[in-house]
C-alpha cells in the first residue's frame, strides 16, 4: 500500500518534470522568433534601453525603411531566391521523375553504371565542391547569372529525389504500364499520363525537402554570386549583419521579412512538411 | 522488366541527356578539375606551376589544417551526443502517457530545423552578444554580472558556443524522426513491459533503443554527415575566429581559397575535404556495424 502511494507520487513528479522540460524544449524553439517578431516594431534606442521588454511605441519604420530603401537589395534578393528556388524546385521533380523511372522501368545498356553514378553522388561529401565548383563555373563563364545557382542545386538534389522516385515506382504494379502499351500508349504517353499522377505524392515529398534546402542555401551561393543585384536572401543577410552590427531591430526586421514565406509555408502545413521531410530523410 | 515498356535508344537518350549531363558537369568536373589543380601552384592568376606533391606535403603539415578537423570532430561528437541524444530523451518523453499537447511540440520543435542556418548563425550572434545579448540579460538580471563576457571572442568556450546552436536547431529533426519510428513499434511491446514492472528507463533502453536501431543509424549518419559540412553558422557567428579557435575544414577551405587567392593549395584542401570526410563518415558507419553485429552474436 505503502508503495503504491509513492508510485503514484512519483508518477505526478515525473510526469510534471517531463511536461516541464518538453515545454521548456518547444518554447525555446519558437521564442527567437517571437522575440524577433515584438522586438522588429521598436526602434534602435527603444531596444537597447530594454532587449527584453515589449515595445512599449510601436512603430512600422523598420519595415518602411527596409522594403523601401535600395541600397539594402531587400525585395530584389527575395525575389531572386523565390526565382531560383522555384525553377529549381520544378526541374528537380521532373528530371527526378524522369531519371527515377527509367532506371526503375527500363532495360537498357547503362542502366546500372548511371544507377552507381547518382548512388556515388549521393556520397560524395557535396561541401568539398565550393571551390572547385567556383574554378569550373569562373572559367566556363557560368558564375554571377541569374540562373548559376540552379545548376548545383538541382543536381545536388538529383540523387535524392532520384532514389525515392525509383523506389516508389518499384512500388508500381507493372501491368499498368502492360495494359497502357496493349491499348497503344506510348512510352512518353504513359510516362506522363498514367506514371506521373501516380507518383504525385513522392513527388511532392521531394519538392517539400528541396524548398527549403534551396531557399536557405548559403555556401555555394556566397561562392558564385558576387553582384549585389543577383545575391539570394541568406547573402543578403550576411551584408545586413555588416551594415546594421548594432542596429538589431532591423537586423531582425530583415531577418523576418526574408523568414516570413518560410514561416507561413511551415505552420500551414506542417504536418505534411515534417511527414515528407521524415520519410525522405530515412528513405535517401 | 518486359517489352512492354521498350522505348526507342533515342527516346531514352533524350530523356537523359539533361538531368546526366548537368550532374556530370556540376559534380564531377569540379572533382577531377580540383584534383588536377590541387598538385599545382596557383594563386588564381593566369600562372600556373606545376608542384608534384607539394601542397600535400604542406597540408600534411599544416597546423591549422588538422586543427579545423578537429574542430569538425568536436562538432560531430557533440551533435551526436546534444542532437542525437537528447532527441532520444525526448522523445521517450514525448511517448509518455503523462505528456500532453504532443502535437505541439512536434511542430514548435521541428520548427527551427526549417530555417536558414545564416538565420540561426545571426539569431544566436544576438543572444551571445556583449552588451544586448539575452545571455548578458539575463546574467545581469540574477545579478551575476561579474559572469559576463564577450562571449564569442573567448577562445576557450568558442566551440561549445557554436555547437549549442546546431545542436539546438535540430534536436527536433531527430525528434521527429526518431518518433516516426517508435510509433510504428507495437504498443503491446510496451504494455507487456509495464507489466513486467519495467520502468521507464529500463524500457526505453532494453526495448525502444534495439528495435528503433536501424532509425538511430540513420539519424547517426546524418548528424556525421551535416556536420563534416559545417560552414553557414561559422561563417556568420565567428568567420572560424578568435584567431583559428572555431575553425573548421570548409570555412578553412574558403578562407585558404578567397580570403589569400590560393586556389592550388585550396583545391588540395578541397580534395582533403573529400577523402576525409568521407573516411569518417564511412569509418563511423563500419564501426557502429561492427559493434552492433558483436553484441546480436
Amino acid at each position: 500500500m505503502e508503495k503504491k502511494k509513492s508510485n503514484k507520487a512519483g508518477r505526478y513528479v515525473s510526469g510534471f518534470l517531463m511536461n516541464f522540460v518538453l515545454i521548456v524544449f518547444s518554447l525555446s524553439c519558437i521564442f527567437p522568433i517571437i522575440w524577433m517578431f515584438y522586438s522588429s516594431f521598436k526602434e534602435k534606442r527603444a531596444f537597447n534601453a530594454d532587449i527584453i521588454g515589449l515595445p512599449t511605441e510601436p512603430t512600422l519604420k523598420n519595415y518602411q525603411r527596409i522594403l523601401t530603401n535600395p541600397d539594402y537589395h531587400l525585395p530584389e534578393s527575395m525575389w531572386n531566391s523565390a526565382r531560383t528556388t522555384i525553377i529549381s524546385i520544378l526541374l528537380i521533380v521532373v528530371f527526378s521523375f524522369i531519371v527515377g523511372y527509367i532506371l526503375a522501368r527500363v532495360r537498357f545498356k547503362f542502366n546500372r553504371a548511371l544507377y552507381a553514378m547518382f548512388l556515388m553522388g549521393m556520397l560524395i561529401p557535396i561541401h568539398s565542391l565550393l571551390v572547385p565548383i567556383y574554378v569550373v563555373f569562373n572559367k566556363c563563364g557560368l558564375s554571377n547569372r541569374w540562373f548559376t545557382l540552379l545548376l548545383p542545386y538541382i543536381s545536388f538534389a538529383l540523387p535524392m529525389g532520384i532514389f525515392l522516385v525509383e523506389g516508389y515506382v518499384k512500388g508500381i504494379p507493372i501491368s499498368l504500364e502492360e495494359a497502357a502499351a496493349i491499348d497503344g500508349s506510348s512510352f512518353s504517353y504513359t510516362l506522363w499520363h498514367i506514371i506521373f499522377p501516380i507518383c504525385k505524392p513522392i513527388l511532392v515529398t521531394v519538392a517539400i525537402i528541396q524548398v527549403f534546402s534551396c531557399w536557405n542555401e548559403f555556401s555555394f551561393a556566397l561562392v558564385l554570386i558576387k553582384d549585389v543585384a543577383l545575391q539570394t536572401v541568406p547573402l543578403a543577410l550576411t551584408q545586413f549583419k555588416g551594415q546594421f552590427a548594432s542596429d538589431y531591430p532591423k537586423q531582425m526586421t530583415a531577418m523576418l521579412i526574408t523568414m516570413a514565406p518560410i514561416i507561413v509555408l511551415y505552420f500551414a502545413f506542417s504536418k505534411q512538411i515534417i511527414k515528407g521531410m521524415v520519410s525522405g530523410a530515412v528513405k535517401g | 522488366m518486359l517489352n512492354a515498356i521498350k522505348p526507342s535508344k533515342k527516346t531514352i537518350f533524350f530523356y537523359l541527356l539533361i538531368p546526366v549531363a548537368l550532374f556530370v558537369f556540376t559534380v564531377f568536373v569540379p572533382l577531377v578539375t580540383a584534383l588536377v589543380y590541387s598538385f599545382f601552384e596557383w594563386k588564381g592568376g593566369p600562372q600556373k606551376t606545376f608542384t608534384g606533391l607539394a601542397n600535400y606535403i604542406t597540408l600534411f603539415k599544416d597546423g591549422t589544417f588538422w586543427q579545423s578537423f578537429g574542430h569538425n570532430i568536436y562538432l560531430v561528437i557533440a551533435c551526436l551526443i546534444g542532437q542525437v541524444g537528447i532527441a532520444f530523451v525526448l522523445v521517450m518523453m514525448v511517448n509518455s502517457k503523462l505528456v500532453k499537447f504532443k502535437t505541439m511540440h512536434r511542430t514548435f520543435g521541428f520548427f527551427p530545423s526549417t530555417i536558414a542556418a545564416v538565420c540561426i548563425g545571426l539569431i544566436w550572434n544576438m543572444i551571445y552578444h556583449n552588451k544586448y545579448g539575452l545571455i548578458n540579460w539575463f546574467l545581469t538580471a540574477i545579478g551575476r554580472k561579474d559572469l559576463c563576457q564577450v562571449w564569442l571572442s573567448n577562445s576557450d568556450l568558442v566551440m561549445l558556443l557554436v555547437s549549442i546552436p546546431l545542436i539546438w536547431q535540430f534536436i527536433g529533426y531527430y525528434m521527429v524522426i526518431i518518433l516516426s519510428a517508435v510509433s510504428s513499434i507495437d504498443t503491446e511491446i510496451f504494455e507487456s513491459a509495464s507489466i513486467d514492472g519495467a520502468n521507464g528507463v529500463q524500457t526505453a533502453l532494453h526495448i525502444t533503443l534495439p528495435l528503433i536501431k536501424n532509425t538511430m543509424l540513420v539519424c547517426m549518419t546524418l548528424c556525421i554527415a551535416g556536420n563534416m559540412k559545417a560552414f553557414d553558422n561559422i561563417y556568420v557567428m565567428t568567420k572560424g575566429g578568435p584567431g583559428t579557435s572555431s575553425m573548421v575544414m570548409a570555412m578553412y577551405g574558403y578562407n585558404v581559397s578567397f580570403g589569400q587567392s590560393n586556389m592550388g593549395y585550396g583545391s588540395c584542401i578541397s580534395v582533403a575535404i573529400f577523402v576525409l570526410s568521407l573516411l569518417v563518415i564511412g569509418g563511423s558507419q563500419a564501426l557502429v556495424k561492427y559493434i552492433t553485429r558483436e553484441k546480436e552474436a
